[in-house]
């Protein structure tokens, strides 16, 4: 291959400085010919002329290589409009010359055997006025010139929605349609018209223009084809016929994938999903839907993302809480995967304990064009949920005894969510833009509650109780906001509001019966004794919210934010309990009865100067806070008013941030923050809720509100180049007037009463490092993490203050091995132990060890099959207990692509081979320790088939 | 075949009056990126997962960034322009001016790569360019398609240039056309580079290399190899290349 290495020159009139350094540069170029084989090159030169002989003076005229339009050289016409390259390699070339407002053109040069080449005159024709103007200056549409072929884009022409390719062609210079819908381009009618090059509905041209659609055409060609009989024959007769050729655009092909697994296995297990999804550039639609009784209650993350399309992320700004952080802001919103009754989502990843059976569909559609989006989905999820449980309990006493409660309960849960959501994004012009938010849900729940509780004190003395409870329930909330943002001429003045609405309501019904054995009590105020009972009750709240921002560039680096948060809730709650009485007449049990009303109004002003500059972001704030907290409380909401109660609480809260982007991927940054909280409701009302008798909990109306100081500093770092990835983050809150529940324990009944009350002193801080690093790299990689914390809380025990102290060291480390393409393991290990002391009775000081370990391995084997083994080895321990659960979760899978596609899989899983699933908890704090042992879904097997139109996705890494 | 240098001297010195104007100037250019489609782009991501990232992240008006390109007709300058939007929380950009000397064919960059920033010197070497024939208008300005291959990005660039500012430059990499780059496409629809404003005349104020250059110092086939061993491990390893090289 030739290569040329191209010095471009002006010799510049204008500026006599050059003339020196041109001379010697002129002198450079006529010796470096000399030095090479002169034979091998000759010069080309030539003439630029437009149609009326008048010559083109700086006119760019290029060397082209025939071949593949390569540029190999370029010089400019003089004066006269001549023009010259000395001493190119001696080979044929393209000569092209362009110059503004003329059509560019180009011929074929064909080196002579020796001697240079004058090629002949060069006749540039102006674009016509109508072309030039229309389509590329104001259509701003590229046109292609080829020989004789003229190509229009035809998205840059302005059609309405839903037009025919008829209209499109009449908006094009140069193309008319006649009376008779026959399409004439520059003067001729068209004969045949071509798709994608093929032929389309034979000759007709009225069938094509009138039937394609206008938005699906990406190009519009007319050029003068050879007859069809000169292309049968091979015989040039000359005759050409006008043609159209019509390219259609890449995404009007439209596009989507569906997807469809059926499991089944022994013992009546099974498994099943399915997704579909077809989108456009405009339209996004998909339906879900899923079912098993293996404990999956909701999508897995992937097919959530497939299923919502455009919608999954988009409503992370949805809050409009504007200002910065308060914990006294309430927020309503979060994002959470479970089914949980509250919450508006899409539930996914969710994966219950127990035994369940679960169901769920959907649709999904997104609307997204220009500068709308709108996103809307429908969705029904429903699960059926057996829990067994074994719950133990210690509670300790402040004379150093202590009594167990031993709990073995079966639960089922019958829960169905219909849950509605739309958004709607409008970018209104470049200043506004409006969101409005809708989301809708209606449930049913009922539970069924049977347990039998053991009470036994260190004494020897015990008791038990059975108890049966059930309940239905139906509730329903909705959610609407609306934010619009504004931004300012003056740019970087900016203006945003919000304002929502929030409501739900709930109706439950319900029985609680209990039977005790020998402790029997006739003490309404007494945990164990025997109950009939129904009570119903009615819930209902009300949020309405409003924030305001405002930002000022004060220079082009300093920054005023002013906010102001509003909000108002309003709450009912209406229990109702009767009495069930042996003759069947219910009696209405006026101790345990209550309507609650209660109003929190909630403003908050502030305003927080930000310093912005080259990734330094430095923000100090300050805001004043109020809260205004009224309510009353009734037996029923006809009865006098049993107590009310007003307060108001108000705070200045300081706040600071600062933020900072280095060089390297380093990210430093710093804060503080004062949360201020209100007391709730609940803890402020001078009243005795005995609804859970072992467990009494009475109001305080002199609560102060909870303040903690939050301190937070981290720093990031990422090497790119080494993939050597450094986290550090240390945290710490100290409280103030922290809300805890103090406790009495009466030492006969052993009825604990909460009261809320307000203590100082209590603390956390908490230190998270994390580092990774390859050994080699992109084959064995190492992270670890460490992090410990020490967490101080105090509470009163029978007007005793006690401090409890854990100390807690946790670390993860992750070895991530991929040697080859067809082998990869990851595995790691968790260890973490707390170690909790009791200032009041070091004798119950103890040690909680969690412990988890964990070995992937994904092998492809040859003709595309896969094995993967995933084991996880869970130990929970309470040496002064004696506690020691072991839980060694084996599970594997052996799957098999078929087809060239990969579009079907079958695949044999294997789950918990060892059977040993259970789900545990264990916690240890201030007077009690608390271990709970779920029977769950344990060993099973299933054989499943996938069929993904799209190929199944084989997933290497997790 | 044997390697040949060619030079090509190309002597003006009577130049057309009405163009002089069009040798000095100044134009802003919108640098617009589109993360999602070059990510989904990547060898090891699948059709699915492509999919999934072009449904729920699919970002139509792309990433905007003001760039600014000065030229005459010996050198050009190279680097941000001003914030469209003047936001009260600040990024750090990362390091980049790139100056092409024209007369002396040598090119001087300051770029932030793979978490360092590198001072690259060498000779100005222009893309291998095929001229196209489609016209289309920029600001203005008729312009004629020239496409090129970048190997080591695996970039398909269609550039648009006006042969009536003969100027051989153009925005970030790209120069050697009989004309100046007004805008370019990566990868259909990648990154998409176009002129928003062309100002003829002196520039007001010449972009300026910070006094001392700090970074390593390279020749631009040493920067290349680097990308090139970064991209491969990054592949190799099934990580993200695209946010640790300017597209």
């Amino acid at each position: 291959m030739l290569s040329f290495e191209i010095i471009y020159i002006f010799g510049i009139q204008f500026n006599q400085l050059y003339s020196m350094k041109l001379k010697f540069l002129l002198l450079m170029a006529l010796l470096v010919p000399f030095t090479i084989h002169a034979q091998q090159k000759f010069d080309i030169s030539g003439h630029v002329k437009d149609s009326s002989d008048v010559p083109l003076s700086y006119t760019s005229v290029l060397l082209l290589a025939p071949a593949d339009s390569a540029l190999i050289a370029y010089t400019l016409t003089s004066d006269d409009g001549n023009f010259q390259f000395k001493n190119v390699a001696r080979q044929n070339y393209l000569v092209k010359a362009t110059y503004v407002s003329y059509l560019p053109y180009q011929e074929l040069a064909v080196a002579p055997e020796v001697g240079d080449l004058r090629v002949p005159d060069i006749v540039l024709n102006p674009i016509s006025q109508q072309l030039y103007e229309v389509v590329v200056k104001t259509a701003k549409a590229p046109i292609s010139i080829k020989g004789d072929t003229i190509e229009y884009d035809a998205s840059k022409f302005k059609v309405p929605p839903g037009a025919t390719m008829e209209e499109l062609l009449r908006k094009l210079p140069g193309v008319q349609i006649d009376k008779d819908g026959n399409v004439i381009a520059q003067g001729e009618q068209v004969r045949k018209v071509t798709v994608d090059g093929r032929r389309f509905f034979g000759n007709n041209t009225k069938i094509a223009t009138q039937n394609l659609n206008a938005d699906a055409v990406s190009k519009v060609q007319f050029f003068d084809d050879k007859s069809e009989q000169s292309k049968l024959t091979g015989v040039q007769d000359g005759v050409r016929e006008k043609t159209m050729n019509v390219e259609l655009k890449e995404e009007a092909k439209k596009g989507g994938f569906g997807k469809v697994t059926v499991a089944a296995g022994a013992d009546g297990r099974w498994n099943t999903s399915g997704l579909f999804n077809r989108f456009d550039k405009v339209n996004q639609f998909s339906i879900v839907g899923y079912g098993n009784n293996t404990n999956q209650s909701g999508l897995s993350w992937d097919d959530r993302q497939e299923f919502q399309g455009s919608g999954s992320f988009s409503g992370f700004n949805d809050l409009g809480d504007f200002g910065f952080n308060s914990s006294g802001g309430m927020r309503y919103f979060y994002f959470s995967g479970g089914d949980s009754e509250e919450s508006f989502d899409i539930p996914f990843n969710n994966l219950s304990k127990g035994f369940s059976d679960n169901e769920g569909a959907g649709v999904n559609y997104n609307f997204l064009k220009k500068k709308k989006d709108f996103n809307s989905s429908y969705f029904f999820s429903r699960s059926n949920q057996l829990i067994e449980g074994n719950e133990n309990r210690q509670n300790f006493l402040t004379d150093g005894s202590s009594f167990f409660t031993k709990d073995l309960n079966a639960q089922e849960n019958l829960a169905g969510h219909h849950r509605l959501n739309f958004r709607f994004k409008n970018e209104i012009d470049s200043t506004n833009t409006l969101t409005i938010v809708g989301k809708g849900r209606y449930s049913n729940l009922s539970t069924s509650l049977s347990s039998l509780q053991e009470l036994i004190r260190s004494t020897g003395e015990q008791s038990s109780m059975q108890r049966e409870n059930g309940t239905d329930k139906y509730s329903m909330a909705y959610q609407g906001s609306a934010i619009f943002r504004h931004k300012f001429k003056k740019n970087g003045r900016n203006f945003a509001a919000s304002l929502s609405s929030t409501g739900s309501k709930g109706d439950l019904e319900g029985t609680q019966k209990a039977v005790v054995d020998i402790l029997n009590s006739s003490d309404p105020n007494s945990y164990f004794r025997n109950l009939d009972q129904l009570n119903s009750s009615l819930n209902y709240s009300q949020l309405l919210k409003s924030s305001l921002l405002f930002v000022e560039p004060l220079t082009k680096v300093l920054f005023l934010e002013t906010f102001y948060n509003f909000s108002k809730s309003t709450g009912e709650i209406t229990r109702t309990v009767f009495d069930s009485s042996s003759d069947g007449s219910d009696l209405l049990n006026t101790a345990l009865s209550r309507n609650f009303k209660n109003d929190i109004l909630y403003n908050r002003l502030g305003a927080s100067l930000r310093y912005s500059v080259k990734g330094n972001n430095l923000s100090v704030g300050l805001a004043g806070a109020q809260f205004n907290i009224a309510g009353d409380y009734a037996v029923t909401p006809d009865d006098p008013l049993l107590g009310t109660i007003e307060k108001k609480y108000s705070a200045i809260t300081p706040n600071f941030s600062f933020f900072k982007n280095m060089k390297g991927n380093k990210h430093l940054s710093s804060s503080y923050t004062m949360g201020l909280t209100p007391p709730s409701i609940s803890d402020l009302q001078p009243f005795k809720d005995i609804s859970n008798p072992l467990f009494i909990r009475e109001g305080n109306p002199d609560l102060l509100p909870q303040v903690s100081h939050n301190i937070e500093a981290s720093f990031y770092k990422y090497d790119p180049a080494t993939f050597i990835r450094l986290y550090i983050n240390m945290n710490a809150a100290i409280n103030k007037d922290q809300i805890v529940q103090n406790q009495s324990i009466d030492p006969n009944t052993l009825v604990t009463t909460f009261t809320a009350g307000n203590v100082s002193g209590g603390n956390r801080i908490g230190f998270y490092s994390g580092f990774g690093f390859p050994i080699v790299k992109t084959k064995l990689t190492i992270d670890i993490d460490y992090y410990p914390s020490i967490n101080n809380s105090i509470t009163l025990i029978n007007d005793i203050e006690n401090k409890t102290k854990t100390f807690s060291n946790g670390i993860n480390a992750r070895l991530t091995l991929t040697p080859a393409d067809w082998i990869s393991v990851y595995s790691g290990f968790n260890y973490q132990i707390s170690k909790t002391e009791y200032e009041l009775n070091a004798s119950q000081n103890q040690d909680i060890i969690n412990l988890g370990a964990y070995f992937n391995m994904n092998i492809k084997l040859p003709k595309e099959f896969y094995i993967d083994t995933k084991f996880d080895y869970d130990r929970f321990e309470n040496k002064r207990f004696g506690f020691d659960q072991k839980l060694p979760i084996l599970n594997a899978f052996a799957y098999k692509l078929v087809g060239e596609k990969k579009r079907v899989e079958l695949r044999l899983s294997a789950y918990d081979i060892f059977n040993k699933n259970q789900g545990i908890t264990q916690q240890a704090s201030q007077n009690f320790v608390f271990q709970r042992q779920v029977t769950t879904l344990a060993r099973y097997f299933l054989f499943g088939v996938t069929y993904n139109m799209r190929g199944v996705e084989v997933k290497k890494r997790r | 075949m044997k390697k040949v240098s060619l030079v090509i001297l190309v002597s003006i010195f009577s130049v057309f009056r009405g163009f002089t104007q069009n040798l000095v100037g100044e134009v802003e250019y919108r640098y617009k990126i589109f993360y999602d489609k070059i990510y989904a782009s990547q060898s090891f991501i699948s059709e699915q997962e492509k999919d999934r990232i072009m449904l729920s992240w699919n970002n139509k008006d792309g990433y905007s960034t003001r760039m600014k390109l000065q030229f005459w007709p010996e050198k050009s300058l190279y680097t941000y322009g001003e914030d469209y939007e003047v936001r009260s929380y600040s990024w750090r950009k990362d390091d980049m001016i790139i100056s092409n000397n024209l007369k002396e064919r040598s090119l001087l960059k300051l770029v932030e790569s793979l978490g360092k920033t590198y001072v690259i010197q060498d000779v100005l070497t222009p893309p291998k360019w095929k001229v196209m024939n489609e016209l289309r208008e920029i600001q203005g300005h008729m312009c004629m398609k020239a496409i090129t291959e970048d190997t080591l990005k695996d970039q398909k660039i269609v550039a648009w240039f006006a042969a009536d500012i003969p100027v051989p430059t153009g925005p970030e990499e790209l120069h050697g056309l009989p004309g100046l780059i007004l805008g370019y496409d990566v990868n259909d629809g990648m990154l998409i580079v176009e002129a928003e404003k062309i100002t003829f005349g002196e520039p007001a104020e010449e972009i300026k290399f910070p006094k001392k250059l700090k970074g390593k110092e390279v020749n631009q086939a040493e920067y290349d190899a680097l990308v090139a061993e970064f991209k491969k491990t990054a592949v190799k390893a099934e990580r993200s290349w695209v946010w640790e090289i300017r597209y």
